[in-house]
């Protein structure tokens, strides 16, 4: 099919979008009744978070760029789906408890702690918004894709009026709960994606192995193996890393665990997550091979070079027009929701830490911080507009695994290391902050994606992922630093709060009775 | 975990040809792998999951009295 308007799928892409919408003010209104914004966090279930951190986690790039990634390159694109998964494990043995004992809002909050507040405030501002910029620049470039497929129009301008839509969304309704949002979001891509799934199978008698086996008889045995995309050792056991570590260090999904009552809430939640996540990826493995078969390698790649449509055109091509409309809308949903929620945290970032805490030095009024919270949506909106236009033709998988990477350089050594190791001194964990944050966005400026893609010119960098040698060197500033110039103060802190990071926080008798 | 993923990352970096191997038509080793470390990380997180919520929050109850 080519890039052109049909009445149809737009119908369907309307009224979906239009139901997903209303579900989430209807379903905003009925929790706000219930009890405090804030508070009414703390009532969320172990169920229903984990659906929420499976909706965070489920963006654009596992959909349509790993969809995507394993119809153009086979095996490859299958690392993605592995490697975006198993960073769950780290994070609940390690993070998700301690996290939740500590009590506080952001994972900015446990590391500044027993530190000084106002460095460590900068350090993490400048690496979440690094975050935050890769990760939104990939839901731009598959919400362009998606409105140019269905709507015909160029590129440019969809994404142009994508980012708009998105800047109106947060700016009028970014404070609806977004954990209902999640929630539904989560179940309508679990479900689109099991009937996409399904009516794949339904064309290869329910056997996965002969849709596998089809594929290799199209375009050789090739596509089972390891293949084009990790042709360097050294830059596949880079991306690995960075998939692994970055989940623990995404600020808007460590914010998840704050919404739950108790650390074993907490634990529980992950477990579902973890299921949920598992079992989508499991069904991107037939979502990829499918629409290799069924749609064919050079027609994706006819509609978009990072092959980020193969999802969308499966569905058109298994289920018909009206099929695509929903796949689309279900997409869509999915990227709107996760925009918000980054383009949020993003702003609060800007807001509160950056504008509040160090340059008002936390004097400023609640007009002037609500001020302020919209110029920096609006700010960070025109930044994922002019980025996502850049990008074109780029993957959003891969450049999800970019933003990985810098939450794995920047947020992870430093989060890992106030809670296990006394000895981390304020300019530790700042210079390791900084450190993995300019290292990484410098590495990936001088990668080929952006030297030899964009620029058409030599890349100075021969990695495409830069974890290997960021995530090292991160840990490294934090230790030597801390190492070199102690401070006796800090380190006595950590042992009184060394307690409360693997207890609990002490409740008052009677507040809450023993489950 | 981590080691599970890991040996997987050193296939996929450095033996290729070996993940390539078909075991059946249509189902290579590297493939048969990757659903393995998936279905690992499931199991893991819930034996975890199981064991903390009914031995180590006892432990952690019993410390805080």
């Amino acid at each position: 099919m080519s890039a052109s308007a049909d009445p149809i799928a737009i119908a369907f892409f309307l009224i979906f979008i239009a139901l997903s919408l209303g579900i989430t003010v209807w379903a905003s209104r009925r929790t706000r009744t219930a009890d405090h914004f804030y508070t009414a966090g703390k009532s969320v279930t172990a169920l229903q978070n984990g659906l929420a951190l499976a909706g965070d986690y489920m963006s654009a790039a596992s959909f349509l760029g790993i969809a995507g990634l394993v119809a153009l390159s086979g095996f490859d694109g299958l690392i993605y789906s592995i490697g975006f998964l198993v960073g769950w494990p780290i994070v609940t043995f390690l993070i998700a408890e301690p996290l939740r004992n500590m009590g506080r809002f952001t994972f900015v909050d446990v590391v500044a702690l027993r530190l000084r507040q106002t460095p460590i405030r900068i350090a993490a501002s400048i690496g979440s918004l690094a975050v935050v910029a890769f990760y939104l620049i990939a839901q731009m470039v598959g919400a362009g894709n998606l409105v140019r497929l269905l709507f015909g129009l160029p590129y440019e301008a969809a994404v142009l009026i994508v980012g708009l839509i998105m800047l109106a969304y947060v700016l009028f309704g970014g404070m609806m709960a977004t954990t209902w949002v999640q929630i539904i979001k989560a179940v309508l891509l679990l479900g689109g994606a099991s009937l996409l799934a399904g009516l794949v199978l339904a064309r290869f008698g329910f056997n996965p192995l002969a849709l596998f086996e089809a594929a290799a008889a199209r375009y050789g045995g090739g596509v089972l193996s390891p293949g084009r995309q990790v042709s360097d050792p050294i830059d596949a056991v880079s991306l690995g890393l960075a998939l692994m570590l970055g989940t623990a260090g995404l600020p808007h999904i460590l914010m998840r665990f704050y919404t739950v009552a108790d650390a074993r809430t907490a634990r529980s939640s992950v477990g579902y997550a973890t299921a949920f996540i598992g079992f989508f990826y499991l069904l991107t493995f037939i979502l990829g091979f499918g629409a290799m078969v069924i749609i064919g390698r050079e027609a994706i790649l006819a509609i978009d070079a990072g092959g980020n449509m193969a999802a969308p055109l499966l569905s058109e091509a298994v289920g018909g027009r009206p099929f695509l409309g929903f796949i689309a809308a279900v997409a869509f949903a999915t990227i709107l929701a996760v925009v918000a929620g980054l383009a949020l945290s993003g702003a609060a970032t800007l807001s509160h830490d950056l504008w509040v805490n160090v340059i008002r030095k936390g004097v400023a009024d609640e007009r002037e911080q609500f001020v302020v919270a919209r110029g920096a949506t609006v700010l960070l909106a025109a930044v994922a507009i002019a980025l996502g236009i850049a990008f074109k033709g780029q993957n959003v998988a891969y450049m999800v695994g970019l933003a990985f990477a810098i939450a794995a350089s920047a947020n992870f050594p430093a989060l890992v290391l106030s809670i296990f190791w006394g000895g981390l001194t304020t300019a530790g964990a700042q210079v390791s902050m900084i450190v993995g944050t300019v290292s990484t966005l410098l590495l990936i400026y001088l990668s080929p994606t952006i030297q030899v893609d964009i620029l058409k010119s030599e890349a100075l960098f021969p990695l495409r992922n830069p974890g290997i040698v960021t995530i090292p060197l991160s840990f490294a500033c934090a230790v030597v630093v801390s190492w070199l110039w102690p401070v006796p103060a800090e380190r006595e802190r950590f042992a009184e709060l060394e307690r409360q990071l693997h207890v609990g926080v002490e409740e008052p008798a009677g507040a809450r009775p023993a489950r | 975990m981590m080691v599970i993923y890991f040996g997987f990352i050193l296939l996929v970096a450095f033996d290729k040809p070996l993940l390539g191997t078909q075991l059946l038509p249509g189902l290579s080793l590297g493939m048969l792998l990757g659903v393995i470390v998936i279905l690992a990380a499931w199991i893991l997180t819930w034996v975890y999951v199981r064991w903390a919520n009914q031995h180590y929050d006892v432990s952690v109850r019993e410390l805080k009295q």
